[in-house]
């Protein structure tokens, strides 16, 4: 892992068009070409995806449109991409773009255009070409903009980071150093049990609250390309979208026991940044996810309705190291059931909350806890 | 990753180590049991005995852009051209049950589709267009149960009862979370909508077929024809159940649904699904449903033609392959058929584009004497052994989606998305390894490409137009009798009751679209996707 950096490129899909066939199967052909792909879903604007660029620090930013709406989306993303400081940052088009739009279209700042037919590994390659004319910015750029509340400087610290670049003697400037005092919350639950969701709503609640709040989400990377399909940002990207909301999605990597390389650093650099609560989502693996414990401050682990069995198999691990439970998708059969399994499992000591994966009930809750702690 | 269905092998149906098909292969085919006449149990050779003898299937071909105004031009256009059905395309925003001046909507109005917000719209979708006349279809679906009441609405105006008025509403919100992607609330409360509406239709609209179950865009998304073949049906089973659990009597609400089919390049594969699709239909109806009524037992469909196979490149050579799939649907036995355009790839059909698509199925019609009798290739070693072969496919994929507790339950787990992208996958990979060729792209490619095909242009006018014309309705409209509609609305789903009345009260009050939808999300929540990879 030694200083290797995988390409980062967000896919985004902008407006109401539901067609992803062709941005799935990118997302899966540059996952086997070793990138990491942050696919934001459906339904974005052109704002929230130039936030998600330069959060999550991509090398490429790709977007598909189907819907004819490409001569009033493209300025806005040039616009957003400007304010947010990432102008440097190449945008693919992909969709259907008739060839008369073009050269209108790279004028208002796409660098490629790729229409239905293309060839996956002409894109692959134009995308390890545009890539490698990337830079980083001096190191005390990054920490200047890091002590001035700059995100766009803290998501490339964070790539540096990492990309196991040693940070040992960065220090932001004494006197503009922030508190660092963030309360940490891991999340954890097995795939499905709806993490990512649940920390959307959760997020959005304490952004009610004035709370600043980032989130780490780890996905697995495959084992042998090295590529990465991160989609746990798109769960949580449902409201408008918002300084005080940092979502960075990381590759786990080689690292074994539901994280990714440095988390525990990561957390510590956005508590230092100014962040009130910080979450850590794990892979979801399961049992083996207890190494969490060492990078939070407090455990969620998030279990729904019919998991009766895996309560009941698993009072070790994960099950023991958990501080907080919450029984999610409450709406779905079998709620009352599983509530009864999981109390008779860790008894009273523990809080266990109840949250629907239709509405925001039970998230109030939660919310009250974290900002008692504040 | 879960694992992929055993049965979804990605080669095409018609490769085989054999150069022909005989006898052999069909050892223990009972042709009494698994063919029999056409028009008779269990349909594999049509849903009628004479078929394009006695009645040419419906020429309908999909339309809608801009403002009303202007489809309602283009539907008057291709009635004028022997057209014998209308079939109408919304807009984007309306398809996602959002009004034309929602931030969202910006740059998307009447772009795919007309733009239909309020009632007014509706009203002049359809004027001068007598509705108890014309047979309309509506590709619509998250608020299909919507746009149903404003077409009740219109109608009422024209003079016209609900049991007189003949059409299809897509409304198949299932596939809408296998592929297309256009839901709004979670599945449970979404495939209650549908089951209001075929309740509604069921009691007052006996010609109204009320769901299009929709193979169409799962195949589009990238699913494989077995898997096309096999999800749709399920869907299908689902909506049966459902609406049983409703309380409906079978024989009253199944002769009303039929479906919708993808044609695919692979000629000989596409006609024997649309074969397999009536023999399992029939099978499930009369065995696992008890549908005595013999129009409970039938799967009639409409077919398009494959618009995932149509190429930006050499353009003119998708009118030949728009002709060979409808081809492939006729002899398949098709009810209805819509051809695609073959500049579609690039823009929204020009009018010379979509005549050439509609003169496409009349020369089929009226040239080749293809019609002339009942399902021809019947009896033919290779087009049997591929249906009993899709049959067998499709019941494989059944058991899965039992095992997993049914179509919701597999939706949940995010088993329909994950197949169908797997399948895309595998064929991207098919075509650009070169064992799947396509002309003018992959083979006989031109040095110089020529793209002057002339394309329909949508203007910001349209949109802006539309804005202004909806901000005007929302201050002229009587506000509390708006308010109280909403109210009523809401209260009538919280209620769990059927909402359709609700949303033809609503409608007569000028409420909107997206303000129609928002109050029914206070109650059933919204949904985001479910698993993706």
């Amino acid at each position: 892992m030694n200083n290797h950096k995988p390409i980062r490129i967000l896919l985004a899909k902008i407006g109401l068009d539901g067609h992803d066939r062709g941005v799935k199967v990118l997302a899966r052909i540059f996952r086997e070409a070793g990138f990491e792909v942050i696919y934001t879903g459906l339904w974005q604007t052109s704002e929230s995806t130039m936030y998600a660029a330069m959060q999550e620090d991509v090398d490429i930013i790709g977007v598909s449109l189907l819907s004819a709406a490409h001569m009033t989306v493209v300025p806005e993303l040039a616009k957003y991409r400007k304010k947010l400081g990432i102008e440097s940052t190449p945008i693919l088009l992909g969709g259907i773009i008739p060839a008369e739009d073009h050269d209108a279209v790279r004028k208002m700042g796409v660098t490629e255009i790729f229409n239905p037919g293309a060839n996956t590994a002409d894109i692959v390659e134009s995308i390890n070409n545009l890539a490698k004319n990337n830079t980083v910015p001096p190191r005390d750029t990054l920490l200047d903009g890091y002590a001035n509340a700059d995100q766009a400087a803290l998501a490339k610290i964070i790539t540096q980071m990492q990309a196991g670049e040693n940070l040992t003697d960065w220090q932001p400037p004494s006197g503009h150093v922030p508190a660092g005092n963030a309360t940490v919350i891991g999340i954890t639950g097995a795939p499905g049990v709806g993490k990512s969701s649940f920390i959307g709503k959760l997020g959005a609640e304490l952004r009610r609250r004035n709370l600043k709040v980032a989130v780490v989400a780890v996905d697995p990377s495959s084992p042998i390309t090295g590529g990465a399909l991160l989609g746990d940002r798109l769960r949580m990207m449902t409201g408008k979208p918002d300084e005080g909301f940092f979502i960075r999605s990381v590759a786990s990597g080689e690292v074994q026991g539901g994280l990714g390389p440095h988390c525990a650093d990561l957390v510590k650099l956005l508590s230092g940044f100014g962040f009130d609560v910080v979450f850590l989502e794990t892979v979801g693996a399961g049992q083996s996810d207890v190494t969490i414990r060492n990078a939070v401050d407090h455990t969620m682990l998030l279990l729904m309705p019919e998991s009766g069995d895996s309560i009941q198999y698993s009072k070790a691990g994960i099950m023991e190291i958990a501080t907080h439970f919450v029984l999610n998708k409450c709406d779905l059969d079998g709620a009352d059931k599983t509530h009864a399994q999981l109390l008779s499992a860790v008894g009273e000591d523990r809080p266990i909350y109840r949250t629907s994966s239709v509405n925001s009930e039970g998230v109030p809750a939660i919310a009250d806890w974290i900002t008692s702690l504040r | 990753m879960s694992a992929k269905p055993t049965t979804n092998d990605s080669t095409p149906a018609n490769v085989d180590s054999n150069p022909f098909v005989g006898p052999q292969d069909l050892a223990n085919f009972d042709p009494e049991k698994s063919l029999a006449e056409p028009g008779q149990y269990p349909y594999t050779r049509g849903i009628h005995r004479e078929m394009y003898r006695k009645r040419t299937w419906t020429m309908r071909q999909f339309a809608g852009f801009g403002a009303a105004e202007e489809t309602n031009k283009r539907f008057k256009f291709l009635l004028s051209k022997g057209q014998t059905g209308l079939s109408t395309a919304f807009d984007l925003p309306t398809l996602m049950g959002r009004d034309s001046d929602d931030p969202l909507a910006l740059g998307e109005v009447g772009r795919c589709g007309v733009a239909v917000s309020s009632l007014d719209d509706m009203r002049r979708l359809y004027d001068g267009i007598d509705l108890s006349k014309v047979s309309t279809s509506m590709t619509i679906n998250a608020p299909a149960a919507i746009l149903l009441a404003f077409y009740i609405c219109v109608a009422e105006e024209q003079g016209h009862t609900p049991d007189q008025l003949r059409g299809t509403l897509q409304n198949d919100i299932l596939k809408e979370f296998h592929a297309q992607n256009e839901y709004i609330y979670p599945p449970r409360p979404s495939v209650k909508l549908v089951i209001d509406t075929i309740e509604y239709g069921t009691k007052h609209m006996p010609m109204w077929n009320t769901v299009s179950i929709s193979g169409y865009h799962i195949r589009e998304a990238g699913a494989t024809a077995a898997e096309e073949l096999a999800f749709t049906l399920a869907d299908g089973m689902e909506y049966v159940k459902l609406s049983i659990e409703r309380g409906l009597n079978v024989d009253d609400f199944a002769p009303r649904l039929s479906y919708f089919f993808d044609v695919h390049n692979n000629f000989f594969e596409e006609i024997a699904k649309l074969r397999a699709a009536r023999r399992i239909w029939s099978n499930v109806m009369k065995n696992r449903f008890n549908a005595k009524n013999d129009r409970s037992l039938i799967c009639r469909m409409h077919c398009q033609t494959a618009g995932v196979t149509l190429t930006e490149q050499q353009p003119m050579n998708n009118v030949v392959r728009v002709a060979y799939q409808a081809l492939a649907a006729v002899l398949g036995g098709t009810q209805s058929l819509h051809t695609n355009s073959m500049d579609e790839t690039l823009a929204l059909p020009t009018e010379g584009s979509v005549k050439l698509a509609l003169r496409t199925q009349q020369v089929i019609a009226n040239e080749t004497h293809v019609t002339e009798t009942v399902d021809p290739l019947g009896g033919s070693y290779f087009i049997e052994k591929l249906t009993n072969e899709m049959e067998a496919k499709a019941h494989a994929i059944f058991d899965q989606i039992d095992a997993m507790g049914g179509v919701l339950e597999a939706i949940d787990r995010g088993y329909f998305r994950r197949a169908i992208a797997e399948s895309a996958l595998q064929e991207n990979k098919r075509i650009e390894s070169g064992q799947q060729k396509i002309v003018g792209v992959t083979d006989f490619v031109d040095d110089e490409e020529d793209h002057q095909v002339d394309l329909l242009k949508i203007t910001q006018k349209t949109e802006d137009a539309q804005v202004a014309r909806l901000k005007a309705l929302k201050t002229n409209r009587d506000q509390q009798q708006h308010a109280d509609a909403l109210a009523n609305l809401k209260k009538t789903a919280v209620n769990d009751q059927n909402v359709m009345p609700a949303l033809i009260k609503a409608a007569k009050a000028d409420a909107t679209v997206g303000e129609l939808i928002e109050t029914m999300r206070e109650v059933y929540g919204s949904y985001d996707g479910g698993p993706e990879w």
